[in-house]
């Protein structure tokens, strides 16, 4: 499989917010089926480094290569920006993002959330957009909320609705910013539940977490950044059981 | 039932235009806002100085005046290009400004106004996390407005717009002065001729109430619309 496209490339990612350099050179490779996870305290970069790779942020340095294709930049007088948003947004298509605060469009019910982007992004027919939705909330465990609107879920049904909805797009990569931080304790299992099924059945991640039960199980690589630069990475057993960084070693140790 | 005098055609025919006056305004001043709005939170700096410009000098100067200046300004500007027209290439394009549509130009104007600090407001409440999942998942810019932006902003807009509506109906009686037989005009004329003020005015502030109140109901039903999803009233 050898012509296969690589889900996600990016290379070399630098950003800035006024005179602080947040991301000093990041690179990440997602082939198909992995789950990179990526750790860190906050202020790390994680978060941003994540956004960048949607474009939500714009990386002054760095090439970003989505399915095989280079996404093409131009310097304007607001700094570096995509050259083509036509580019952009047909990227974006392919790589769908869980948020940490949800974001379900709060106008729309559940089903509504899951079909609007099928529908008028991909060009799919509403009748089939609606049986593959139901089929989704079906799988997280939501068939009876499609009706709800978001304002009427917990955090945790709104969580699980925002995967559905990813899932909706038949991403090539899933990013998830930090989908368990806004939840109280006894909702996160439902939602990491749901994670792990997505990642045994072999879709590609990437996540920013700190659950590091979740790290530990399911990735297949784990990359621990630390002030905008990758302080450690490999596969779990060796991050995180046998770490070599001693700023690792102490962000792993138990807090109390 | 009350004598009009013969008036009363008149006075239905005065209603007529103040209903138009004031509609046609109302979709003038509506887009203009959404474009006023616009051009402020654009990044574009002439753009903002412009609506900027725009809203201050509007909002400061006295609905009358702007009329007066509207209608007779736009008459000589509007000679003045017609007359250039005809000396250069010989065409007669001479355009009477017709009071209607001087009305609704005036009107519709200030009101831009005002909508555009409305709708401003109302796009700075909408969550950027909503906006977000929208480029998020593929959406371009004009989709993004459509599906997310407009529909989550008209929540916070309505009220607002409807205000504003209820005190441009109310200014539509302006337009007298500049010789358009609206109701107020035909009332005012018909009660000089009879002596008899209250038969004509009474059932002006009657037709006023009863535009403002179906509105009102009108407005009740769209924010119910526009409120989905959100809880509350």
């Amino acid at each position: 499989m050898a012509d296969t496209p690589i889900p996600l490339e990016v290379r070399n990612i630098k950003k800035r917010f006024g005179d602080t350099e947040v991301l000093k050179g990041l690179s990440l490779e997602a082939r198909k089926g992995d789950v990179i996870t990526l750790i860190g305290a906050s202020g790390s970069g994680k978060s941003t480094f994540l956004r960048c790779m949607n474009l939500l942020e714009q990386p002054d340095e760095g090439d970003l290569i989505v399915h095989g294709e280079e996404i093409r930049f131009k310097q304007t007088k607001h700094g570096r920006e995509p050259a083509d948003w036509k580019q952009v947004v047909r990227m974006r298509a392919k790589l769908s993002m869980v948020f940490q605060s949800f974001n379900l469009w709060s106008h729309m019910t559940l089903l509504e959330n899951v079909i609007e982007a099928p529908i008028h992004v991909l060009g799919k027919p509403k009748k089939e957009a609606i049986e593959h939705a139901r089929a989704l909330l079906e799988r997280v465990g939501l068939t009876a909320r499609a009706d709800a609107y978001p304002a009427q879920m917990s955090g945790g049904q709104q969580q699980r609705g925002a995967i559905a909805r990813a899932l909706a797009m038949d991403p090539e990569v899933m990013l998830f910013d930090e989908p368990t931080s806004a939840l109280d304790p006894e909702l996160v299992g439902d939602v990491l539940k749901v994670m792990r099924d997505l990642a045994e059945e072999g879709r590609t991640m990437v996540v920013v977490t700190h659950e590091m039960g979740f790290a530990r199980d399911v990735s297949s690589q784990v990359i621990y950044l630390h002030q905008g630069l990758v302080e450690e990475a490999g596969p779990p057993q060796e991050v995180l059981v046998n770490p070599t960084s001693p700023r690792l070693k102490q962000f792993l140790a138990p807090k109390y | 039932m009350i004598d009009l005098h013969g008036y009363g055609p008149r006075l239905l025919e005065g209603a007529g235009v103040t209903l138009q006056l004031a509609v046609l305004s109302l979709i003038l001043a509506l887009i203009l806002g959404l474009l006023t709005a616009s051009a402020k939170m654009s990044r574009n700096w002439l753009l903002h100085k412009v609506a900027t410009l725009y809203t201050t000098v509007i909002r400061g100067v006295p609905d009358l005046v702007l009329m007066l200046l509207l209608f007779f300004g736009g008459q000589m500007a509007l000679n003045v290009a017609t007359d250039a027209i005809y000396d250069r290439f010989g065409v007669d394009w001479y355009i009477n400004l017709n009071a209607f549509a001087a009305g609704v130009l005036t009107i519709g104007f200030i009101f831009g106004a005002y909508m555009g600090e409305t709708f401003r407001g109302a796009f700075m409440a909408v969550e950027h996390g909503q906006i977000e999942a929208g480029k998020a998942y593929g959406m371009s810019p004009w989709l993004v407005f459509r599906r997310i932006r407009f529909p989550q902003m008209m929540r916070h807009a309505l009220p607002g717009i409807s205000n504003n509506w209820m005190v441009l109906l109310k200014t539509t009686a302006l337009v007298s002065v500049i010789g358009l037989s609206d109701m107020v005009r035909v009332a005012a004329e018909a009660s000089r001729a009879t002596h008899e003020p209250f038969t004509f005015l009474i059932p002006v502030a009657v037709v006023y109430l009863l535009i403002a109140s179906v509105s009102e109901w009108m407005f009740a039903r769209l924010q119910k619309r526009y409120n989905v999803g959100f809880g509350g009233h």
